[in-house]
């Protein structure tokens, strides 16, 4: 560490000198190129070439330098004494450009005819994180990212061009590590993300591809000297607890005066007060989201090598994430190592080594300390003089929060955490038979164990108190697949033809063991010591699926495109007759600018027109959803028992997307690129738990039911305003509008958490809201008013009026928890060796139900909970006449009861990212040793604009046990980070 | 070409070969329905299964709410609506709303209990079905056949008590009951049956259950005694007097049971599956033990973390039991005193009694095995049947019985005090044998009589701390009275089954 630290503080005092080339860059007709791109390869500095094709860049003397325009063939010149440099770049024949990871295969940009979105390694790391969900946000267009937790480790929630299924359960896209499906990955070893959003690019994947895929790429071996890289950052972070603040004793203690104004004379009968809540409270002033939320440190290393030979390379690295989380005793710590080896056994056969190791432990806190620390009253001391936490419980007499607990007691006295570790191996084989054929074999076996820890101690407070708890749950996956495929090419007359066919098979297990106990010895937290109300629990699960894979791929001059692929899966989960699906896709594009009549425009350098169709799939139901079963989980009166669970239905078969898309890509004077789409997917046979009649003693059956409609415009876009040759300014934009409606449902489907209802039905997007509309407070009385309805007899409203009496009130579709629309922009500016950058994400037209708003603006129900801080227009009614927002607190029946009161406007505009970079210029000591060095200054998380009055307004948006999307309760809150990264390539 | 050939052939190979695989899977902790039939302990399961059902939680409306329990709902629908039980506190758990009688379709906890009630339905009727079609029957699944007609009665009779209005109401001919559910195959679709049309077809039940019961497995399990204390039960709630006394009577004639006495009293409730009393109960080990979350005592009792201890005795029913400090029936009432001893605790305003008829088993604050028949239930109903036929010896004597065994042997009745009539000693007799056990609203209202409960709590609409003056009685408050023909005195048909089942009509 010392020596590390030595090495860096060298580093800053030892830059200095370097010449400056320059030169003219021109086509084969002598014809100045303009901005062609002109880097000194592995860093970020560069310039662009001017209306004179010229060029002047500072680079040190065996840098190489590199040449880059689109449509022709990249040059690479190694800087020597020679200062001035003339280039001249050939027209591409086979246009040199991005090839793109599909998964399957790999294509060149101008060929793929589908709806896809390269993001590469430098454009991901901005925000410092472990997860390459929040890494994505605002990046992509149509791509949804929604950071719903602060929680150390935990990972941002994606959805591609809105949501396809109502069925609880995972809705995050497909993963394709390196080729093969699944995986795991440290996001430091990225190179590149694909992200696949139409079915011309996704049906490939057929059954898996509803929600979109995500190829990621790993950082691949090459050859030459050993090129190591080391990346660190690290800084503060402090909860970001949003519009959410609390009210200091003083403001709680005069609002709780209003419990005493008499509802006849409108006046405040201190002198009652004044006995029940002495003036002396004032004087205490405990601040508990002070004391329970901190500032932490975050830090990230990463040391990579890479080199080799042309038989064999590696690329191999380690990192080492430690996020120490803001709420007392969370934190989340990761280890990865890498390992991708390639050896060309010979020029026919090569085989490839992928390894990935993996381990995390993190900290977790119990959802009552974190709604306790925000509630709590701030006459409470959670500290004795001594600086100890205070035990308190029922029996507390002089302990104002309602129930009695002290959450820093509680969380000093137990211990929530999860260890994981993983491993990941993956070994492909490719043989060239001929210049026509290649076999090619992906395979992988996967390992990993998580296992939860659980602990309250005897001496915490509370339903364990003298006795102690303990639950630990150990649970097992491992599994294998393969893929195994014949790609074919061909070349004849400006045809070109590539295909391949192949099969692919997947086998996973699940185990997991589960243990809880109570009476521990104080001191000791492991299950061993518990000695009574022991449990066991554990059960199995296996999953088998099989697929056969096509794909046919076609060009005539590199004009017109033509994809198609057809991919039969499968799968387990669905009863025998209908076990296998088929999945078709077809695409095609057309690049208009080769057309002869755009010979010569220099104006527009591409205009690609692209159109895809196709079906995909969604098996993600679990297994044996179709069964008639009876659960063998409980006991009665020790003996083993079976109790009904679920009805059987036969006829349960796959949810299917059918997707079409037209796109568009552009790119005028080398300065702004532009890709359009705009698509109509339609998800039929929707998997649905369907509403039983409950007097059948079932809740649910699965059944097939409904569809969703996904239309929506993606636009992407970037633009360069100025391309000089030490200054630089960029902006890009990604935005898309999506609509989501819902047809073909027999009856409405209600779903409910903790009284808050979405409906789903015909004509209402999905997560619409379903709750009695509030109306504020009556004018005369001060009561909350609500909305109540007569119907005729076809059930249309005839007449709507307020209502105080909320058991009158009528839940009405209120509002969605899905946005119109959403993306992202961002800005850069560089000049010189210096960049700054930012970066914004933003959604709008979404609602958040504001539960945790329902806890803390309570009109006095919970006189003994804190108050949030009202926002600037909240007016409290006290006297007939009064124009309020809030109701007396003496006439204030079931307001703070599930309405759309507390349902809010969503939409927020929020500064991702600020960052400042410079790239160090290498003085001749370094000069060998060290091939690059940037330094930067960054702000994650600065701010969100938005009218919600919460936490920040990036609500979760799964669904499942105690989450209903667009619900945000007590959520862990995001974090401010300010960060300072550091990237040596040497 | 020749390779080409060669490798198309290794991927059909192998494709053929994933084809092949074995693509059945059957979960590990289930058993699928097609299966029970075939088991050799398959019925037993389920049958047992059926009583797990009384106190288990469960994944309900998304997820699983610790609060959801058949007997926490079965206790708290009834008893917090009583005079018999004081709220402490306002609350968000829909419990609160049995206190306020502002139901709701959609309140959680009368969702749970009626689909806890038809699952036990369900699990009933698959074994019905099974044994029903075997020519030959086993005298243990016979005692199994019987089980389950028991469970499918109970539950359908327990539906009724929350559900309808009480036969005693006119008119139970056209008075809707509840859906009755006799085939696991039949139509989601169904509509209610009447009062009177339940009634017929639970002592059907009962009655087929009682000749079937010949193996008793002990009072966790149903047995003839059971099925015979049920239909006493069920006569008295019809006035069907002779029934009422001719079924009791049964039960006491069995000899399987006796009144507990003033010293072994005390243990009755912790100790249940020991005790004399029971007739049924659902038993509970320690790891059936729901906590502080879940558990029936949490809401009545705690030590000062085993519960939230919000709801206490009432002061009119203390004040019925005051003449009698000997009555060892106060041994399930206790008075919270501060550290000092003497003087007396209020919470939220109010003194502090707290219920522990539901704690103590294993000494545990939480636990207990809840007793859903007991046997001096039975000399309750045959008093109540006798003056109702206007025999006022009999009805002492069997009220008498009982204050024998509670230490009130000095106190002995024999003749109807001033201002009171025969039915209300009965009456009040029932009222402090039974207290909390989930009789008390439905033995009002049954007997036309109104739920009084002039006595500060927060059942009172809008009343805050500030309010309470213990000095005087509460007045001008809105539900200081509710009528025994309230319509709230029944509670709405989920709105789940509202929704889901055409046929099925709201209760007003």
């Amino acid at each position: 560490m010392k020596s590390k630290i030595i090495l860096i503080i060298l580093l800053f005092i030892s830059f200095s000198g370097f010449s400056q080339y320059q030169g003219t860059i021109q086509d084969t007709d002598k014809e100045p190129l303009i901005g062609v791109k002109v880097a000194i390869s592995g860093t970020n500095v560069g310039t662009i070439s001017d209306l004179e094709g010229k060029y002047v860049l500072n680079a040190n003397k065996g840098d190489t330098l590199i040449y880059e325009y689109f449509g022709y063939e990249s040059q690479k010149i190694v800087a020597a004494d020679k200062l001035i440099i003339d280039v001249i770049l050939y027209e591409s024949d086979y246009y040199v450009e991005e090839v793109v990871v599909m998964g399957y295969d790999v294509k060149n940009l101008t060929e793929i005819s589908s709806a896809v979105t390269v993001v590469s390694e430098e454009d991901l790391f901005d925000v410092a994180t472990n997860d390459i969900g929040t890494m994505l946000q605002g990046k992509v267009s149509g791509v949804q990212v929604v950071n719903s937790s602060g929680q150390p480790g935990s990972g941002a929630q994606i959805r591609i061009r809105g949501v396809s299924t109502i069925k609880p359960g995972n809705d995050e896209p497909l993963y394709v590590v390196d080729g093969i499906i699944g995986g795991s990955f440290d996001p430091n070893d990225v190179e590149s993300i694909t992200v696949l959003k139409d079915a011309g690019a996704t049906g490939m994947y057929g059954a898996r591809a509803n929600k979109g895929v995500l190829i990621v790429t790993t950082k691949s071996a090459k050859s030459g000297d050993a090129v190591f890289n080391f990346k660190t950052n690290f800084g503060y972070k402090i909860a970001n607890h949003g519009n959410l603040k609390m009210m200091s004793s003083e403001e709680f203690y005069n609002t709780s005066s209003e419990l005493y104004r008499d509802y006849d004379t409108h006046q405040i009968d201190l002198i009652k007060f004044y006995q029940f809540y002495p003036q002396e409270l004032k004087t205490k002033n405990f601040n508990w989201v002070n004391e329970t939320f901190k500032p932490s440190f975050i830090q990230n290393y990463y040391l990579s090598a890479s080199g080799g030979t042309d038989k064999s390379r590696y690329y191999m690295s380690a990192s080492y994430f430690d996020d120490g989380g803001t709420f007392m005793n969370t934190s989340y710590k990761r280890l990865n190592f890498r390992l991708n080896q390639i050896s060309k056994i010979s020029p026919k056969f090569s085989i490839t080594n992928n390894l990935n190791i993996s381990g995390s432990k993190g900290t977790y806190y119990d959802y009552m300390s974190m709604y306790y620390s925000y509630l709590s009253v701030p006459w409470d001391n959670a500290y004795d003089a001594d600086g100890n936490p205070v035990f308190v419980d029922g029996t507390n007499h002089d302990w104002w929060s309602r129930d009695k607990i002290n959450p820093i007691h509680s969380i000093q006295n137990s211990d929530y955490n999860s260890k994981g570790g993983g491993i990941s191996y993956d070994l492909k084989f490719e043989y060239k038979f001929s210049d026509l054929i290649s076999f090619n074999s992906n395979s992988r076996i996967g390992f990993n164990t998580d296992k939860t820890h659980n602990f309250v101690s005897p001496a915490a407070a509370g339903t364990y108190f003298d006795k102690g708890y303990i639950n630990e749950i150990q649970s097992l996956w491992y599994g294998g697949i393969t893929t195994n495929m014949l790609m074919i090419k061909k070349s004849f007359n400006n045809h070109d033809i590539r295909g391949l066919i192949g099969v692919e098979g997947e086998n996973g297990f699940y185990e997991d063991l589960s243990v809880e106990g109570k009476n521990l010895p104080a001191g000791f937290d492991v299950p061993s010591v518990a000695s009574s109300e022991l449990k066991i629990g554990g059960n199995n699960s296996e999953g088998i699926s099989t697929s056969l894979i096509s794909q046919v791929n076609y060009n005539y001059y590199k004009k017109y495109f033509l994809t198609a692929s057809y991919r039969i899966d499968k799968s387990s989960n669905f009863p025998p007759e209908h076990r296998v699906a088929k999945f078709p896709s077809i695409s095609a594009s057309w690049m208009i600018n080769r057309e002869s009549f755009f010979n010569g425009s220099k104006a527009v350098s591409l205009l690609k027109l692209r159109a895809s169709w196709g079906i995909t799939g969604d098996p993600d139901i679990g297994a044996n959803r179709y069964m008639g079963l009876f659960n063998l989980s409980s006991q009665y009166n020790a003996n083993s028992v079976a109790t009904p669970f679920q009805l059987q239905n036969y006829g349960l078969t796959w949810e299917k997307t059918y997707q079409t898309n037209i796109g568009l890509d552009a790119n005028l004077f080398n300065r702004v690129s532009l890709s359009v789409d705009a698509y109509n997917n339609i998800t039929k046979d929707l998997l649905v738990l369907v509403a039983q009649p409950l007097s059948q003693g079932f809740e649910f059956r699965w059944e097939n039911q409904g569809q969703v409609t996904n239309k929506g415009i993606e636009l992407a876009m970037d633009i360069t305003f100025i391309q000089k040759q030490k200054l630089n300014w960029s902006f890009n934009f990604s935005g898309a509008y999506n609509k989501n409606t819902l047809s073909g449902f027999d009856a409405p489907i209600y779903r409910n958490l903790s009284g808050i209802t979405q409906v789903y039905e015909n004509d209402v997007d999905i997560y619409t809201f379903m709750l009695p509309k509030w109306l504020g407070v009556d004018e005369q009385t001060g009561a909350p008013l609500w909305e109540k309805f007569e119907t005729d007899e076809n059930g249309n409203i005839i007449n709507r009026e307020p209502t105080s009496n909320y058991a009158d009130a009528d839940p009405q579709k209120v509002g969605k928890a899905l946005p119109d629309f959403q993306g992202g922009f961002g800005t850069e500016i560089s000049y010189g060796r210096f960049t700054l950058s930012s970066s914004f994400a933003y959604q709008y037209g979404n609602k958040i139900y504001n539960f945790t708003r329902m806890g803390m603006d309570h009109d006095g129900h919970e006189p003994y909970y804190n108050y949030m801080q009202p926002k600037d227009d909240w007016v409290r009614w006290e006297k007939p006449g009064d124009a309020a927002t809030h109701p007396s607190m003496q006439n204030n029946a079931l307001s703070n009861q599930i309405s759309s009161r507390f349902l809010e406007d969503g939409s927020f505009i929020k500064i991702r990212n600020i960052m400042l970079s410079y790239n160090v210029p290498l003085k001749n000591f370094a000069k060998n040793k060290i091939k690059a060095l940037t330094l930067s200054l960054s702000a994650d998380n600065l701010k969100s604009f938005t009218n919600y009055w919460g936490q920040d307004p990036e609500a979760a948006l799964t669904q499942g046990d105690w989450a209903m999307p667009g619900v945000s309760d007590f959520k862990y809150p995001n974090s401010t980070q300010f960060i300072f990264n550091l990237d040596i390539k040497f | 070409m020749k390779n080409f050939i060669k490798y198309f052939i290794l991927v059909l190979i192998l494709s053929v070969g994933f084809q092949s695989c074995n693509f059945d899977f059957y979960p590990t902790d289930q058993m699928s329905s097609g299966s029970i039939s075939d088991s050799p302990d398959g019925i037993r399961n389920v049958t047992n299964g059926n009583y797990a059902l009384f106190k288990d939680g469960a994944e309900f409306n998304g997820f699983v709410d610790l609060n959801n329990c058949y007997l926490r709902q079965y206790f708290q629908l009834s008893d917090f609506s009583s005079d018999d039980v004081v709220c402490g506190q306002i609350t968000e758990d829909p419990f609160f709303y049995s206190f306020t009688y502002t139901h709701s379709p959609a309140q959680s906890n009368t969702k749970f209990f009626w689909y806890m009630s038809y699952k036990i339905i369900s699990g009933a009727n698959t074994v019905i079905e099974i044994l029903n079609l075997k020519d030959h029957l086993s005298d243990e699944e016979k005692q199994l056949l019987g089980e389950n007609y028991f469970l499918r009665a109970i539950a359908h009779f327990n539906l009724l008590k929350f559900f309808a209005k009480p036969y005693t109401h006119s008119d139970p001919n056209t008075n809707l009951g509840v859906i009755i559910r006799e085939s696991t195959s039949e139509d989601g679709q169904k509509a209610r049956a009447s009062v009177k049309e339940c009634y017929d077809f639970i002592e059907t039940d009962l009655k087929t259950a009682a000749d079937l019961m010949n193996n008793p497995r002990g009072v966790e399990f149903a047995s003839k005694e059971a099925a015979w204390a049920l239909l006493s039960r069920l006569y008295l709630y019809k006035e069907d007097h002779d029934n009422t006394i001719l079924y009791a009577d049964r039960v006491i004639n069995s000899g399987k049971f006796s009144l507990e006495t003033v010293n072994s009293y005390p243990s009755l409730f912790p100790n249940a599956q020991a005790a004399s009393e029971p007739i049924f109960l659902i038993a509970l080990t320690s790891s059936d033990n729901r906590g502080k979350f879940g558990s029936i005592a949490s809401m009545y009792y705690s030590d000062g973390n085993s519960g939230w201890g919000e709801e206490f005795a009432s002061p009119t029913l203390q004040e019925l039991m005051a003449n009698h400090t000997e009555d060892i029936r106060w041994s399930y009432i206790d008075t919270l005193f501060a550290e000092d001893g003497v003087t007396q605790s209020k919470k939220n305003g109010l003194y502090v009694y707290w219920i522990t008829k539901f704690s103590f088993q294993d000494g545990d604050p939480n636990l207990s095995s809840p007793v859903l028949l007991r046997f001096s239930e039975m000399y309750l109903n045959k008093a109540e049947a006798y003056a109702k036929q206007n025999n006022p010896t009999e009805a002492f004597n069997n009220i008498n019985e009982i204050r024998r065994n509670r230490g009130l042997e000095g106190a002995l009745i024999t003749e109807v005090p001033a201002g009171k009539t025969l039915l209300d000693i009965v009456l009040d007799e029932r009222r402090i044998e039974l207290a909390f056990e989930g009789h008390r609203t439905t033995d009002l209202f049954r007997n036309k009589r109104n739920v009084e409960r002039t006595y500060w709590g927060y059942h009172l609409p809008g009343i805050t701390i500030a309010d309470i003056n213990l000095a005087t009685d509460p007045s001008g408050y809105s539900n200081l009275i509710i009528n025994w023909d309230s319509p709230r005195n029944v509670y709405y048909i989920p709105v789940d089954e509202i929704l889901a089942n055409n046929l099925c009509v709201q209760n007003p």
